[in-house]
């Protein structure tokens, strides 16, 4: 068995390495269990810092490639490029053709999230126990239908101010992530992809959203797209 | 006719993909010059070579690194267009205070403070598996480096960080 300073090490240079020699170690080793959960804290703290504020551009003309929200007077120059490019997108917008892209704020925080809990990911067959799903689930008043797949791990998680259920089903593409977001409206499916994390966020009508994702895999967001489907179909709503 | 909306449709969906990476990008310049101002330039020239030469991207699944590595070239440009002074870090951590301390938390500041501290060799790296995604032959091959040197640099990173931070690191590994 790997001995805890490799162990150790390794985790300084990937917190969110998921490898079995890893997690083997972890689940014998109470101390290196517990360091990892302290090198996690710090690991999303770290993020967080990472993320410095950059102001979101969401109407057209102030989407251009050109155009930086400017936090000092622009010089010269960098007017001049925006003018530019600016130019450019007039006429992209004046041909209706322009694609909006959805705010990612949501993805972030779903996205930021995840990072904090990379031992949900792991590929099993084992699911958990019905009576600590229903735990979680009850809180957000629901229940799934035969038919979701294996779920091998369900926890009520803290996410904006709310307590929210996070699963990870097991599916023919490898673990998918589903939090359930009662209390996140939007709008239309948002597709995301950062971080290595690719998924959608779905409404759900009547009860918020769906934030359905997957980790470093190849699995395409048209797929990820029929898994919401899916899971969305399995999802029973008791109140 | 059906050429040119093809074309503006493939260039409306690259500009949508640039306009959804740009906050990343802007993030990583940022950590890479530690100059909200260059940072600003670097990227939005960067964004227009990217737009002139958008025909050379592909697959659009890798616009991420292709972008990054326009911008990472665009950086080093702009030491050979200006020759940019050397400033003490503690000087560059005082200019760029006001953007720092909008943390909703001290110890986001503090850490943002330490990341300053950091030599480049280790915050690039760093910056790019926690805060692009790159995976460790990612960012090797985006550096030119061995997936090995990549780890131990990753590894002297977050060891200095959390020095810098006054984390306990007792309980860290020795190299």
């Amino acid at each position: 068995m790997m001995d805890c300073a490799t162990y150790r090490r390794t985790l300084m240079a990937d917190p969110h390495d998921q490898a079995a020699a890893l997690n083997e170690h972890r689940e014998r080793c109470p101390e290196c269990n517990l360091y990892t959960e302290r090198l996690l804290k710090f690991e999303a703290k770290l993020e967080r810092a990472l993320r410095v504020p950059v102001a979101e551009q969401t109407k057209p003309a102030a989407a251009s490639p050109g155009r930086v929200v400017p936090l000092h007077a622009p010089p010269s120059r960098r007017r001049w490029l925006a003018m530019a490019a600016s130019f450019l997108v007039a006429a992209l917008v004046a041909g209706g053709l322009w694609l909006s892209v959805p705010s990612s704020s949501l993805a972030a925080d779903v996205v930021a999230h995840m990072r904090e809990e990379p031992q949900a990911w792991r590929r099993t067959d084992v699911p958990v126990p019905d009576s600590a799903l229903s735990g979680v689930l009850d809180e957000s008043h629901l229940r799934l239908a035969d038919g979701a797949g294996i779920v091998s791990y369900a926890n009520s998680c803290g996410f904006r101010g709310h307590q929210v259920p996070h699963l990870v089903i097991q599916t023919a593409s490898g673990p998918v992530t589903v939090m359930v977001l009662v209390h996140e409206v939007v709008n239309k499916t948002q597709p995301f992809d950062e971080q290595g994390y690719r998924g959608v966020i779905v409404p759900v009508a009547g009860h918020g959203s769906l934030a359905v994702l997957t980790h470093g895999s190849t699995t395409d967001i048209k797929t990820i797209e029929r898994i919401a489907a899916r899971v969305q179909e399995s999802i029973v709503w008791t109140s | 006719m059906k050429d040119q909306v093809g074309g503006n449709q493939k260039r409306a969906r690259f500009q949508a993909l640039c306009q959804s990476l740009r906050p990343d990008l802007l993030r990583f310049a940022f950590w890479l010059s530690r100059d909200r101002a260059l940072a600003e330039d670097v990227v939005q020239e960067s964004m227009l070579r990217a737009w002139k030469a958008q025909d050379a991207l592909l697959d659009e699944a890798a616009a991420k690194p292709w972008l990054l590595t326009i911008v990472r070239r665009e950086y080093a440009r702009s030491f050979e267009r200006k020759r940019l002074v050397t400033v003490d870090v503690d000087e560059l951590v005082a200019r760029e205070e006001p953007m720092l301390a909008v943390a909703e938390e001290q110890d986001l500041a503090e850490m943002r403070a330490a990341l300053f501290k950091l030599p480049d060799e280790y915050r690039e790296p760093l910056v790019l598996q926690v805060l692009m995604g790159f995976s460790t032959a990612e960012i090797a091959r985006e550096l030119n480096l061995s997936g090995a040197a990549v780890l131990t640099r990753l590894f002297r990173a977050r060891k200095q960080l959390r020095v810098l931070c006054g984390e306990d690191s007792g309980l860290d590994p020795q190299e």
